[in-house]
């Protein structure tokens, strides 16, 4: 076993105790020989046991534990109950419908009568709701909300000098509109050094993906703010495929949601009410960055590693 | 086991009342731990309350099934997972959510709580300046790292429970915890160096 081998196959199964006899003798004396890994042993220990201090258990609210045991007495009392009371008790919504299908039930023996209602229970039962929604991501349905807008309403406003003439007076480019005054398109080379530099002193981060090999050119950046003030940075590439909205702003509190289809590095995708998403976190800054578009998600990952501007992907 | 010698009493003698009895010693004591992966999974107190309800209440609807002398906690965590799965992919997403600010500010008066119960305040302090670093870190591991993280060194499964719960193959869960602590390190030795560079 050589050090790759072992940090890559065994190093997190040795330091939670997952290694089947054989594989834990070969794992022990890996690193009773070598200082560099019984260094990393040590390390991924102690990870293990501050990412459990850090990460508390929650209390189950008092209430919470109230209702339960009333709900689990309530269960109780419908099990004691005699047979009969709890088919009574089952028929009842059955018995509100209305005497169009009780009444036949009359003349039937009790038993198979029973057995009747159930099987018309059973067939008229609505699936009951379900007791809990997925959750929706707000940071998803901001860039959806903000794709939809762009798709028939898209002001650049950065860089600034880009877009105003001498008065200060800023262009209208308006996307599908007026073609006539685009500005991106022979100066793409320039557009992606631009807007890198307006993000920047907006204080936002200035690696915008490279889309270029991808075949989209970018047709222009925004710099906004958020209701509560952050700013937040939006960028518009389109290619004969396409078109894919990047947003990028301040999220200290962001969790990757379940359900990602897939990823790279500390990027997840995820496909989220028919839009495609990339989502990906700054290692420093608290920063997140939310690609969307109308693409397959798999069209949409090959682009992202074609044009991966932090190495987050790797 | 006091538990399991219990539980095997309440299925011989069959009484309501042990069963009941059995449930409550055998279950209950995961109560906190069904509900933090609730929070975790619903992302709001109110879903995560009726999301414990439901699995709680099933537990003890199908408690015959559960193999006594096994991980209780597991057994419960593979309910809750099963429903919240079932409800995810009914594709119900309209409800309003709380934002991320209320959510973080939620488990964060979550864990105080159940930090205060357990340390002194010096040793939350540290453990605070530690558990903030921890914290950025996970969350910016993708969800599937995070939870595979989390249910090994938080709710303390195995690989194998981990694979059950999670409904997925036991390879996939190895080198799911081999990434994710990996990418751990990675983002944590930027916060590192983030902290170097501007000093604070
Ligand atoms: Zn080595």
């Amino acid at each position: 076993m050589d050090c790759r081998e072992y940090i890559s196959e065994y190093l997190a199964g040795h330091a939670d105790g997952e290694l089947a006899p054989l594989a834990r003798r070969a794992a022990d004396e890996h690193v009773s020989g070598c200082p560099i890994c019984r260094a990393q042993l040590i390390e991924e220990r102690a990870l293990k046991a501050i990412v459990r201090q850090s990460v508390a258990l929650a209390k189950a609210p008092a209430e919470l534990k109230s209702r339960i045991r009333g709900a689990l007495d309530e269960a109780d009392r419908r099990a004691a109950a005699p047979w009969t009371a709890r088919l009574t008790e089952f028929l009842a919504p059955f018995r509100a419908l209305g005497s169009r299908i009780s009444e036949p039930l009359v003349w039937a023996p009790a038993g198979i009568a029973a057995v009747i209602a159930i099987a018309i229970l059973a067939a008229i039962a609505v699936p009951r709701r379900g007791l809990i929604a997925p959750p929706p991501v707000p940071e998803f349905e901001l860039a959806i909300s903000r794709f939809q807008q762009f798709q028939h309403d898209f002001v650049p406003n950065v860089p600034a000098e880009a877009y105003e003439n001498q008065t200060g007076a800023v262009y209208a480019w308006v996307i599908n509109r007026d073609p006539v005054h685009r500005v991106a398109d022979e100066a793409d080379s320039d557009a992606f050094n631009d807007l890198a530099r307006s993000f920047r002193s907006a204080n936002l981060p200035d690696d915008l993906f490279d889309f270029a090999q991808a075949g989209y050119t970018i047709t222009g950046g925004r710099v906004d703010q958020l209701p509560d003030g952050r700013p937040i940075a939006y960028t518009l590439y389109e290619g004969a495929a396409g078109e894919i909205v990047s947003l990028c702003f301040y999220d200290p509190t962001m969790a990757a949601p379940i359900g990602a289809v897939n990823w790279l590095g500390l990027r997840s995708f995820y496909q989220y009410k028919g839009y495609s998403i990339c989502l990906s976190f700054y290692p420093t800054g608290h920063f997140i960055s939310i690609l969307i578009t109308r693409m397959p998600v798999m069209q949409l990952m090959r682009d992202v590693a074609a044009a991966d501007p932090s190495g987050i992907s790797r | 086991m006091l538990c399991s010698s219990l539980l095997r009493m309440a299925r011989k003698s069959g009484t309501a009342a042990d069963r009941r009895l059995a449930f409550e010693r055998e279950a209950l004591p995961h109560l906190d731990a069904v509900y933090s992966a609730a929070l975790r999974l619903a992302r709001n107190p109110d879903d995560a309350n009726d999301l414990t309800q439901e699995t709680i209440l099933r537990a003890y609807r199908f408690f015959d099934q559960f193999t006594a002398g096994t991980n209780c906690r597991a057994w419960l965590l593979t309910i809750l997972y099963n429903i919240f799965r079932n409800a995810w992919h009914r594709g119900e997403r309209e409800q309003p959510a709380s934002t991320p600010e209320e959510f973080a500010g939620e488990i964060e008066a979550q864990s105080r709580d159940a930090d205060q119960s357990r340390i002194n305040p010096e040793a939350l302090l540290l453990s605070r300046v530690a558990g903030r670093r921890i914290e950025l870190a996970l969350n910016a591991l993708p969800a599937e790292f995070r939870e595979a993280l989390i249910l090994v060194d938080v709710q303390e499964l195995n690989y194998q429970e981990v694979a059950t719960v999670l409904d997925a193959p036991l390879g996939t869960i190895k080198s799911r915890v081999s990434r994710g602590r990996a990418l751990m390190r990675k983002a944590l030795c930027r916060l590192d160096q983030a902290r170097g560079k501007t000093g604070t």
